[in-house]
């Protein structure tokens, strides 16, 4: 009971944020000082065609009526076009939400598959070379700027060792001579669905480099908070007694102690996935990722609002939902979260 | 299913992948053949009525108008080419123009090409009205008194045939394109007669194009049969993607970068001139430079030569002027100013003023160049007691404040100008023109004496090209005798391109364009 009570505050306060953020969207395109209705009439328009746009786009309403109508086309998920191309922003998202998606969600598993056990044996050999060596690791990690580490690999892995791919989803043998049919736009998920296991290794290839970028923020993190929890953990009686029952360390540290580690390890989870969904920007600039984030910057670039507009929405939209799932797991996970 | 079982098909599989990559390889590469383009920016509209952008670069290789302008070079002066039309004629008031179709012309969709395919195309791109379509302006009705003669009439005198062979606006489509909204094109669908069909379109990513079948055109043994425009940003990626040959063609490397890109014998970096002239209007409502002379000193005040080797490593070229070379009304004995403080300081003691005179530039902050130019000329004036300020802005919001009141707007508005289509007139008449409202004329520059020359030669150039071109020429002088602008440079166009790559042309009247059609590994 406590917990239905529980997941419902979280989700009234939720909706709350997406409104607060919907009227801070719109606001903050009132004071931008750019005219929509030049950008909507293409690059070099005439007097006649700039008044035709500013007609179309209905500029010269109130305020209070503009504001109306956002809210209600956003509430409906329509997100209108694009003032510099036209598209339909819908349409759009389509597209290159799930490239983010399927980017964050690999680069935020690696995180954790790369911060938890070294966090893990840093704590279990406190003090000692391997603690000291992936401290050192997770300091440089969240130290080194993206677009520097991005960089990194790509000289290494693409130019070097020639081992990995440079830039994009897919080869453009595949992309090109014999394209994957859209299905959920999952690039891996799609492969799977259409049978073509040999496309499945190619996107996982394109997958490493960007996603590693992305993961090392939160690598470092996670494997910080998990020692430091641990740590904590290794030195409770029930772990004592586990030990004076003969236990095997392994089964000590990942049977006994992470479990009860695993709330911090949850928060790296959200954010993780917001740094990837933020971080996406750099990233997929740098490795021609056709994601949310490059849409977004052309967009900003462009003062191209609506698309602006609409992608903050969805950016929220993700996070608020991503937290509120983290927050009602740990709430399952530690019942004492729910009752305070 | 026994761990051996499980190893056998896991091989097959790998077998099956390898030649099922293979396939897809060879396939792709069929007869030679994939030409990839490492494009800096995505192409915001494929309609072939309102593109005004970067999408110019696809839809020449899909789309083709009625004739194409061909560059002056050295040797050869500049030419309109018979494209989907073979020939054309004009009546004496130049109001009337007739132009006769090539026969066998098909689109992609198989429908032959007609005189009404013809009016259908530009009545559409009239009455949809945006991006370029201000180039139809003047055309009155359009005639297919039969099926390969099409006649345009106009209310008054225009250059029809230049006007046709603009890269925007000026494409013919299918008629069974002609009801079908923005969106259906920008889905990736096309209507062309083009040597290349659009056959995948995915937006801010690539564009691939495939030969067209039956094109009318001469299509060389081993030409490319596929194109690719890859959507690159990162310049740092573009250039990794061209030097280890994954990419054929690429722009907007950084200027520095480009000697140690010539040193590469894999690569080909081509520099030609382009029509776009970097320049700044001199706000001549406003006080002190009201005032020609004070303008004049200015100008002599700009380092021409520094701005060309530290911006653009000694590509550039020196402005002559408002229309740049290459295009005909350039004016090559043009009595440009040379780099003079002394003279400067002169003039601006017998105008009387005094140290410390502050002035605004403003400019694109997409613009590098202009940045590299304001600091230089800024460092010069210091020496003059003149203060610049350098004023960076999205290009809306410089635009927006030069079009509001001139006498609160800045003293100087940095830009470059490219032409709609090749003529002095849309240099002249949008820079330079008396405007009620200013649009795109943000030095205010009025002269009566002005615009009457310009307009005159407007309506010779469809029937007395050397006389419009005598009148454009003097109009120029008027303006550089004004001072109304300070001309900075002319930009080089630089593409990089792989040695192993035959055919390349340029042509700078369609910037950035690549016409692949001829071209072959």
């Amino acid at each position: 009971m406590e917990l239905v009570r529980y997941i419902l505050r979280r989700t009234i306060l939720s909706t709350f944020v997406v409104v607060g953020v919907t009227f801070l969207v719109f606001i903050v395109a009132q004071v931008v000082p750019s005219d929509p209705a030049a950008l909507y009439a293409g690059p070099r328009p005439t007097a006649e065609q700039i008044e035709k746009a500013r007609q179309e786009l209905n500029l010269d309403a109130p305020l209070a009526e503009r504001f109306v109508t956002f809210a209600k086309a956003m509430a409906a998920g329509d997100f209108g076009v694009s003032y510099k191309s036209r598209r339909l922003i819908a349409d759009d998202l389509r597209a290159y939400l799930p490239a983010t998606l399927e980017l964050a969600i690999f680069s935020t598993g690696l995180a954790l598959l790369i911060g938890i056990p070294l966090g893990v044996l840093a704590a279990a050999r406190q003090g000692n070379w391997p603690d000291r060596l992936s401290s050192l690791g997770s300091i440089a990690a969240v130290a080194m700027p993206t677009f520097f580490l991005a960089m990194i690999l790509q000289l290494i892995f693409a130019q070097w060792l020639g081992i990995l791919p440079l830039s994009g989803r897919l080869s453009r043998e595949i992309s090109i001579a014999a394209p994957l049919p859209m299905i959920t736009g999952f690039n891996l998920i799609d492969a799977v669905l259409a049978g073509r296991i040999e496309v499945v290794g190619d996107a996982l290839k394109h997958l490493i480099l960007p996603a590693l970028t992305l993961a090392s923020y939160p690598a470092g993190v996670a494997m910080r908070l998990t020692r430091s929890a641990m740590i904590e953990i290794l030195e409770r009686r029930h772990v004592t007694a586990a030990r004076a029952l003969g236990l095997s360390e392994p089964r000590i540290l990942f049977g006994h102690a992470l479990p009860n580690a695993m709330g911090p390890a949850l928060t790296v989870i959200g954010l993780s996935f917001a740094y990837a969904l933020t971080g996406a920007v750099l990233v997929e600039i740098i490795f021609a990722w056709p994601g949310l984030g490059r849409y977004v910057s052309e967009a900003i670039l462009a003062k191209d609002f609506p698309v602006i507009a609409a992608v903050t929405m969805v950016v929220t939209i993700c996070y608020v939902v991503m937290n509120l799932l983290i927050d009602v797991a740990q709430a399952l996970v530690d019942p004492r979260v729910a009752l305070s | 299913m026994n761990r051996r079982h499980l190893l056998k098909t896991a091989a097959l599989v790998a077998l099956a992948t390898a030649a099922s990559s293979h396939w897809n390889l060879s396939m792709a590469q069929g007869k030679g053949s994939i030409f990839t383009l490492a494009y800096p920016t995505s192409f915001p509209d494929l309609d072939p009525a309102t593109s005004f952008s970067n999408d110019g670069a696809v839809l020449a290789n899909v789309y083709e108008g009625l004739t194409r302008y061909i560059p002056a070079t050295e040797g050869a002066e500049a030419k309109i080419e018979p494209l989907l039309a073979t020939s054309w004629n004009v009546s004496g008031d130049g109001k009337t123009w007739t132009f006769h179709l090539r026969e066998g012309v098909k689109f992609h969709d198989g429908s032959p090409l007609t005189s009404e395919a013809v009016k259908g195309s530009i009545e559409r791109t009239k009455k949809i009205g945006g991006g370029a379509s201000f180039i139809w302006g003047s055309v009155t009705s359009i005639q297919a008194p039969d099926p390969l003669t099409v006649v345009f009439v106009l209310s008054d005198t225009q250059p029809l045939d230049l006007i046709a062979s603009a890269g925007f606006a000026a494409w013919i489509y299918a008629p069974s394109s002609h009801d079908k909204d923005n969106a259906w094109f920008n889905k990736g669908n096309d209507a062309g007669t083009g040597p290349f069909r659009i056959s995948r379109y995915e937006p801010g990513q690539r564009a691939v194009l495939e030969r067209a079948e039956g094109y009318w055109g001469k299509v060389p043994e081993g030409a490319f049969q596929t194109i690719s425009f890859e959507i690159i940003e990162d310049t740092t990626l573009a250039q990794n993607m061209i030097e280890s040959g994954q990419a054929d063609w690429t722009e907007t490397i950084p200027f520095e970068n480009l000697k140690a890109m010539q040193a590469n014998p894999d690569l080909r970096v081509v520099v030609n001139p382009s029509f776009e002239t970097l320049f700044g209007l001199y706000n001549v409502k406003r006080a002190p430079l009201d005032r020609a002379k004070v303008r004049q000193a200015l100008s002599l005040a700009f380092p021409y030569d520094d701005v060309i080797s530290a911006g653009t490593m000694g590509l550039g070229t020196r402005a002559k002027g408002v229309v740049p070379a290459g295009i005909w009304g350039h004016d090559p004995d043009a009595p440009i100013p040379q780099t003079d403080l002394k003279a400067a300081a002169a003039l601006l003691a017998e105008e009387g003023i005094q140290p410390g005179l502050e002035l605004v530039m403003t400019y694109s902050t997409s613009q590098n160049l202009s940045a590299v130019a304001g600091e230089l000329w800024k460092a010069n004036l210091e020496t003059l007691g003149i203060t610049l300020t350098l004023q960076p802005m999205a290009w809306e919001a410089q635009w927006q404040l030069g079009k509001s009141n001139p006498a609160a707007a800045q003293d100087i508005f940095v830009m470059f100008w490219w032409p709609t289509f090749v003529t002095p007139y849309d240099y002249l008449f949008n820079l330079f023109h008396s405007e009620e409202k200013p649009n795109f004329n943000l030095g205010y520059y009025s002269n009566p004496e002005f615009d009457a020359k310009i307009d005159e030669a407007a309506k010779l150039s469809g029937t007395d090209r050397p006389r419009a071109e005598k009148l454009f020429i003097e109009a120029q002088r008027k303006v550089i005798e004004d001072a109304a602008a300070v001309f900075m440079l002319d930009r080089p166009n630089v593409h990089i391109i792989r040695s192993d790559i035959k055919g390349y042309v340029d042509n700078p009247a369609y910037g950035h364009v690549t016409f692949v059609n001829e071209m072959s590994r």
